[in-house]
């Protein structure tokens, strides 16, 4: 509530100062506002600004435009439906890649009559060379993916590149294909002169995007670009022959919530990354020109990432599947969503996070089964799920902050997901006293040694707010529930660090082990690492994505089916292989997952039409994604202010 | 004079073994903290800050990776060895590789982000400490005038405000509301740096607020403390005896009473530039002014200790220097001072 009223009094002072003076302003000297789109750069301030070799590392922010309009690769996938309604783009390649019939060799077939910005043609060539450079160095970003797989790459003609790979893999293409980002193309003709490509900045950057670098702050805090004058020949260009809006794009770090509400207000920022709900819910109700992915509740993007409580396995007693299922029926998922997201939280039931295509090919699926899953207590049948869960976060957010929603369960599930699994504290009892758990005179939970049972939820602080609130909505239901559970705040580098190590005894983890293509529905991509041959112990960094350091013979089963598919022609059997991952997921409970990460991506449209919207899903609006570059063919000047 | 020499000497040594002192503990214990921090391997946290910037690396290719990473960054050796490498760069005047912004010199994003904290906090904290001492002094001198009790007022009120508060208040009002300064930067957008008059203008116009804030948070509080000193000197022997001497009130407000109560402020001032160098995170923040303050930040948040240490190095120094500084400053500033052996 003080949250809203600071919001709101903030507004209205500006309301009052600023309605009716906006006029169009110069953002830099002799070009107007209305040629110019303004895009904020959630890395804030990059400390290393003259630095664009994202291959040699070093980069300070990858939000700064350069992969988003300057530098680009071979394929995209977007994580809503995909500009002409195909996630699957093919960019600098002309079709999908043709793998042997092992898995052994892959060729790509590249789109002819792409330049370079300063007008050297795109080959074969650029691509060779990337491979080449990187293979020889794995300290490169890319480097020892290149060195650990590609046996060779060799240029067939200008426009035909055949990888011979080291072992059978059919997801080697994924390294070039755009989730969020991938290995770009590197300019042959620029880095074959650099002594040194590690060392080399790469400034000014040469790309195949339709921008060229027009100046940057030597500060860090922004990023111009302009439109190449020969666009038509740019990646972009040559794809869709559609003249990209925006003659220059600038982006910007903002460091404070509050300057970027204000910011937008007074239209002199386009599009916001991600605000606390309070400020983006604000901004919505008082700027009509204001534009968010869902046109009112739940207004936010979710992106194909699964927040979830993570518990080390190596650890007492999260080893045990009744304390992981004890502790998921101890929190009420209505009360963390309200909490943590103004009820604005897209929920999963299931280890796969409810967004782009996902539902369609997941979780309408998966929840039939969902309805009859059964856990065993005491010899009685307990039905976990429940899907009037969506219904219930609507009703509470009516009634809570008043925001309208719709009366249709349908639409609602659209809207926060599918049903989650029942807050039965009673049950959650039974299963913990069924290993060996009792409570203390006051109700507490006691170890089986007769400790008491404590847990430390470690998660983001302030960088992420709703990350925080999410934890201590959770750590108060596990506290209700007679756990002494608190919450430990720390810096992101701080909980991955601990959370790859898992040496905390008493602590879960507040983080995500879980991303998905969203346009696609393998998912080999996150999965691949929970393999038991990527296990490592507690004390050991954990190599990807298992920081739970789960091991199931099962799933191993489903990992090693899952890589002999084939991407482009078998999408079914991998949606039943990942059915499969789900069954096995709730039967164990690994983590518990809670919501896909909701980012209130906010635009404004008194400059600029034309942004995606559920309504016109093209493409994710969450600015510091790769794919965002294809916004940008999408965005037109506002007529008014032509 | 002879003697005073003599004893200046013998009290400089001293003081130069124990700000050499100071700096040495200071760097041993910057370059400890971070090697002993669990979870701190800088390859880690390379491969750990692409991860969490979306990009996927395999499980096979993430160790390759490491192996590589830590042989680039120079870190194999025991501590030891690092240890005694440090000091030999470090003499030589490189802080080694920015780990974050591999392979750009520790140095270079200082030097970078330097002259704008230097430049802003700088100014601003001499022309505070400037109005704060004058008006304070002669506020509580001449007694409760019309403009003391205001200023008096004015100071007791904006000194409770928490600084983010009264810096927003003043970016809300001057540069949303009115529109007289710009809301953020250094300089504007499309203007190279350079020694042009345009540029020069769009510094100092984009520098106003965030210096106005500061020289309005700092110009409170050396007002009140400049007062409270002056008050307690007012009736001090010295001050009573220039009164009787009939000696003009400007002579004994400058002689007599600047001059005694001076030395505590000027301590508190060469301390106060000393921590410049720490940078002020808020101010830059809320102005998205560059300097050090985001920069040490940003360097904690991506656990880059080459840079941390770089920065904090640079504090170090600068509060040793500053106190070194005051040190020898003050028997010149302060006859009453007596040196015995180097021990005030």
């Amino acid at each position: 509530m003080r949250r809203n009223v600071w919001w709101s009094a903030l507004v209205f002072l500006l309301v009052i100062g600023v309605a009716g003076t906006v006029f169009a302003q110069e953002v830099l000297p002799g070009v107007p506002r209305s040629e110019v789109i303004i895009i904020e750069d959630p890395s804030g301030r990059s400390l290393n600004p003259g630095r664009f070799n994202l291959w040699g590392g070093g980069v300070s922010s990858w939000s700064t435009g350069l992969q988003q309009l300057c530098i680009g690769t071979l394929w995209y996938i977007d994580p809503d439906e995909g500009i002409e309604g195909e996630p699957w783009i093919n960019l600098l390649a002309a079709e999908p890649p043709i793998y042997n019939e092992d898995y052994t060799e892959m060729t790509v077939k590249l789109r002819e009559g792409i330049y370079w910005s300063d007008g050297v043609p795109f080959t074969a060539d650029d691509v060779v060379f990337t491979v080449e450079t990187l293979k020889a160095r794995p300290e490169m970003t890319w480097g020892a993916y290149m060195q650990v797989n590609v046996e060779e790459v060799k240029k067939v003609d200008d426009y035909t590149v055949v990888f011979k790979l080291k072992k059978p893999n059919g997801r080697f293409h994924t390294v070039f294909t755009v989730r969020w980002a991938a290995c770009y193309i590197m300019p042959k003709h620029i880095f074959e002169k650099a002594e040194d490509p590690v060392a080399f900045d790469f400034n000014p950057p040469i790309g195949t995007g339709p921008y060229v670098l027009k100046s940057y702050d030597p500060n860090g805090y922004w990023f111009l670009w302009e439109l190449r004058e020969d666009w038509q020949r740019s990646d972009l260009g040559v794809a869709y022959g559609i003249k990209p809006g925006p003659k220059y794009v600038l982006y910007k770090g903002i460091p404070s919530p509050e300057k970027k509400v204000m910011d937008q207000m007074a239209h002199e920022l386009d599009i916001i990354h991600d605000l606390p709900p309070e400020g983006a819910i604000t901004l919505y109700q008082n700027n009509p020109y204001c534009v968010t992915w869902f046109d009112g509740w739940p207004w936010a993007h979710p992106d194909p990432t699964l927040p979830s409580i993570i518990m080390n396995h190596e650890h007492f007693p999260y080893n045990l599947k009744e304390v992981r299922w004890a502790l998921t029926l101890a929190i009420d998922i209505v009360q963390v969503a309200l909490q943590a997201y103004n009820g604005c939280a897209t929920i999963s039931p299931i280890h796969i996070p409810p967004t782009g295509l996902y539902p369609e090919w997941y979780f309408d699926k998966i929840e039939p089964w969902l309805k009859e899953f059964t856990l065993k207590i005491d010899g009685e049948d307990f039905k976990p799920y429940d899907p009037e869960i969506p219904v219930k976060i609507a009703e509470a957010v009516k009634y809570a902050f008043g925001y309208k929603v719709p009366e249709d369960p349908k639409e609602i599930k659209k809207l926060v997901g599918y049903g989650w699994w029942k807050y039965a504290p009673d049950v959650a009892s039974k299963l913990l006293e069924k290993v060996g758990f009792k409570r203390d005179k006051n109700g507490k939970w006691l170890l089986p040694d007769g400790k008491p049972w404590k847990i430390s939820i470690l998660c983001e602080a302030a960088t992420r707010s709703v990350m925080t609130r999410a934890a201590a909505a959770i750590a108060e239901q596990w506290r209700k529930f007679g756990i002494d559970a608190q919450i430990e705040a720390v810096e992101a580098s701080m909980l991955w660090t601990r959370m790859n190590y898992g040496e905390d005894p008493d602590t879960v983890y507040w983080a995500w082990c879980i991303e998905t293509w969203g346009g696609h529905p393998d998912l080999f991509w996150f999965l691949e690492s929970w393999h038991s041959e990527y296990y490592r112990p507690t004390g050991q960094p954990v190599v990807a994505k298992n920081p739970m350091r789960y091991k199931s013979e099962a799933m191993d089963k489903v990992i090693e089916e899952l890589r002999r598919t084939d991407f482009f022609k078998e999408q079914e059997k991998m949606i039943e292989l990942g059915l499969e991952y789900v069954k096995i997921c709730v039967e164990d409970m690994p983590i518990i997952p809670i919501f896909s990460y909701n980012v209130f991506t906010v635009c404004d449209e008194y400059y600029w039409t034309g942004y995606p919207t559920a309504k016109n899903p093209y493409t994710n609006p969450v600015p510091n994604w790769g794919n965002t570059r294809f916004m940008f063919i999408k965005l037109q000047p506002a007529a008014e202010r032509k | 004079m002879g003697s005073f020499l003599k004893f200046f000497i013998r009290y400089l040594v001293g003081r130069l073994v124990v700000c050499f002192l100071v700096i040495f503990v200071g760097v041993t214990i910057t370059f400890l903290i971070p090697r002993l921090t669990p979870g701190s391997n800088p390859a880690e946290i390379a491969i750990r800050r692409l991860q969490m910037a979306g990009a996927y690396l395999p499980p096979e290719s993430v160790e390759l990776m490491k192996d590589a990473l830590l042989k680039l960054y120079g870190l194999e050796g025991s501590m030891i060895e690092q240890y005694f490498r440090y000091w030999r760069e470090l003499l030589r005047g490189n802080l080694g590789p920015s780990f974050a912004s591999f392979p750009t010199p520790v140095i270079s994003l200082i030097s970078r982000s330097l002259p704008w904290t230097v430049g802003l906090l700088a100014l601003t904290a001499v022309i505070s400490w400037m109005i704060g001492t004058m008006l304070g002094g002669i506020a509580s001198y001449k007694g409760k005038g019309l403009w003391v009790r205001i200023f008096e007022m004015f100071s007791n009120a904006v000194r409770p405000i928490p600084y983010y508060i009264f810096a927003f208040t003043l970016l809300v009002i001057f540069a949303y509301l009115l529109r007289w300064f710009p809301a953020g930067g250094a300089f504007q957008v499309g203007i190279e740096p350079s020694f042009s008059w345009a540029f020069v203008k769009s510094v100092v116009r984009h520098g106003f607020l965030p210096a106005l804030s500061l020289i309005i948070i700092g110009m409170g509080a050396w007002f009140l403390n400049m007062r409270n000193l002056v008050s307690g000197v007012l009736h001090e022997d010295f001050v009573l005896f220039a009164h009787q001497m009939k000696l003009k009130e400007a002579t004994i407000l400058r002689n007599y009473v600047m001059k005694a109560a001076m030395p505590a402020q000027l301590t508190g001032l060469a301390l106060q530039l000393g921590t410049v160098f720490s940078g002020t995170i808020i101010t830059e923040i809320v102005f998205s002014y560059p300097g050090l303050g985001t920069l040490a930040f940003t360097a904690i948040m991506q656990s880059d200790y080459n840079l941390v240490m770089g920065i904090t190095l640079c504090s170090i120094v600068a509060v040793a220097l500053a106190t070194l500084l005051v040190d020898l400053l003050l028997p010149f500033v302060d006859p009453r001072i007596q040196y015995t052996g180097g021990v005030s």
